[in-house]
């Protein structure tokens, strides 16, 4: 290796990273100046790009800065930072940014090395996006069921549930969906640039049912206010609600519980009971087929006027407990995958790391995981991708063509 | 094995690999040249030795211990020269694949790794250099040592199990570590 990196590399992008950089972890040019025992107008220079960098330099702020030298000289695409697309959004929702942010610049990251992948791998992650759906002025509810009804028809998914609701997103549309830990009162991040498409981010912990409502919710917005990052609030937490919001909060139940399919459903599970009854277990039985929650499908049911006005609270003021009724009912857990990271992106890494384009720490990295944990999944990643051998997973299976 | 360097370099998945082993010390006194680490690797991996799943956390001791008794010694960048070789390798590997591949080639030390990617710059930039797997290592201390074939199985269980390690199929050490857990 002859060429020296920091004789070659883009001096003020480099700084410019530095600065983030030090600036994330709280310290000034001064403290950075001492760690390299310079002047601080000397870190003023490496930080506009205006002087080169020497190699020891560099180790040390990265040292200082808690930070891999990796993570500033290897070739990575340069993405346009979310934060300054999300500032608008929750400075409008007054909810606090040192909460939040960090996930923003998480889910930044994890972007980022998606698009590494994509570029290791030579694999970029395939879109099929629709165009953009006209909803200004338009009557909330009757657009939501509309575009709720072209998207199904769209990606082929008939009347009935949608059980991988997150794969379809991402192997079907083509968004990056992250499942994220998030304070309780966020649900989903939504962001958009011409270079990374649609991006999500999902509050890993909120219960799926939860996490599938927010999923539709950020579709919406990718559907209908695609340019326009969103930072959501779980409901209730907003003060006043945008009428974006409202579009983005009808939209889930149509998009998960279709009028029509419902309707079919509903009457066939009345008419095989006595009196055709709709009994609390039919309404536990039938949320968890269409993976909701229980309180979801009975708002819904009463919107369709199936189910009388106020029969939600009137259970819940009986005390209902959904979570013991679905034990006894033998409801198991919505089929989910709640990994951190899309399965497209957990193949790429797995591929780049079995050719040897990447290193187990760099696997590690773009896991988040430390390399016991990335050792792990990368075993259950090969097993769950093709459970074959090494030498045989890039066989070309299509028939020959002429 | 013969070791035709005064030094032997350990990468971090080789590290850990012999620590979950529970042999550590054993296997480093085994080795006929000075075993060294990197301060990137040891610095990265030291809480990953921390949590291999052993109550007492025996791993993590044992390779402090190695520290303690001049088995094991942790160096780092000591020149210029050095540092830059680590940058310009930390374009292309993780910081602890690129300080080991930096140090070992600039001082002409043999390196013990796994990592395929790192294992291909090597053989790219520095082919004169000896590199060595953990399973060469496993199988020279068990054979220097006679050990016999249930410790060994337990040996390789461990590095399986705790480590998480499965040696490619193109590591040609494959069919004895495989022949050797059948035993």
């Amino acid at each position: 290796m002859t060429n020296n990196v920091l004789d070659n590399i883009d001096m003020r992008g480099l700084g410019e990273m530095l600065q983030q950089a030090r600036t994330q972890c709280g310290m000034t040019q001064a403290d950075a100046a001492k760690v390299i025992e310079a002047a601080r107008t000397t870190m003023v220079a490496i930080e506009k790009g205006e002087r080169r960098l020497k190699a020891t330099e560099l180790i040390k702020l990265a040292r200082a800065y808690g930070r891999s030298v990796s993570d500033f000289v290897r070739p990575r695409p340069v993405i346009e930072p979310f934060e300054v697309q999300f500032r608008a959004a929750y400075r409008g929702h007054e909810v606090e940014r040192e909460q939040i942010e960090p996930v923003i610049r998480r889910l930044e990251e994890l972007c980022q090395y998606y698009l590494e992948l994509e570029e290791i791998m030579h694999s970029p992650l395939p879109r099929n996006y629709p165009r953009d759906y006209e909803v200004s002025g338009m009557p909330i509810e009757r657009t939501a069921e509309a575009i709720a009804v072209e998207e199904r028809q769209r990606l082929g998914l008939g009347d009935g549930p949608i059980p991988m609701l997150r794969d379809i997103l991402e192997q079907s549309v083509g968004l990056r969906i992250f499942y994220l830990k998030m304070p309780g009162k966020y649900s989903e991040l939504y962001s958009y640039n011409e270079q990374l498409g649609g991006c999500m981010a999902i509050n890993a912990n909120h219960p799926e049912e939860r996490r599938r409502w927010s999923l539709a919710h950020g579709y919406l917005h990718f559907l209908a206010h695609r340019r326009k990052a969103v930072l959501d609030l779980v409901e209730g937490q907003y003060k006043r609600m945008p009428e974006s919001e409202r579009l983005a909060e009808a939209f889930p139940k149509y998009f998960l519980m279709p009028t029509s399919g419902l309707l079919k459903r509903f009457n066939d599970m009345c008419r095989v009971n006595e009196n055709e009854k709709f009994t609390p277990a039919n309404l536990f039985t039938l949320a968890h087929y269409y993976g909701v929650s229980v309180e979801a499908l009975a708002y819904r049911l009463e919107e369709m006027e199936l189910l009388r006005s106020g029969t939600w609270e009137r259970l819940r003021d009986r005390g209902l407990k959904v979570r013991k009724v679905q034990q006894e009912l033998g409801l198991e857990q919505i089929p989910q995958r709640s990994d951190m990271a899309p399965i497209h992106y957990q193949h790429l890494a797995i591929e780049a790391l079995d050719q040897g384009l990447i290193t187990e720490g760099r696997f590690a990295e773009f896991l988040d995981v430390d390399r016991l944990e990335a050792r792990r999944i990368s075993e259950l990643l090969r097993n769950y991708s093709s459970g074959m051998v090494d030498e045989s997973t890039h066989v070309d299976l299509r028939p020959l063509q002429d | 094995m013969t070791i035709s360097h005064s030094h032997v370099i350990l990468d971090a998945c080789c590290l850990i690999n012999l620590a979950a082993s529970g042999h550590l010390l054993a296997i480093l006194r085994s080795i006929p040249g000075q075993v060294v680490v990197t301060q990137v690797v040891k610095e990265e991996e030291l809480k990953t030795l921390q949590i291999l799943e052993d109550v007492e956390n025996e791993a993590a001791i044992q390779f402090e211990q190695a520290i303690t008794q001049g088995l094991l010694i942790i160096v780092d960048f000591e020149s210029d020269a050095e540092a830059e070789l680590f940058v310009n390798y930390a374009a292309l590997l993780d910081d602890g694949e690129s300080a080991t591949c930096a140090i070992a080639l600039h001082r002409g030390w043999a390196i013990a790794t796994d990592d395929k990617k790192a294992i291909g710059l090597m053989k790219r930039e520095a082919s004169h250099l000896q590199m060595f797997s953990t399973l060469q290592i496993i199988k020279h201390w068990s054979e220097k040592t006679a050990l016999d074939a249930s410790a060994l199985r337990e040996t390789l269980n461990a590095i399986r199990f705790k480590g998480r390690y499965l040696p490619p199929k193109s590591d040609p050490l494959r069919v004895w570590w495989e022949q050797s857990l059948a035993d």
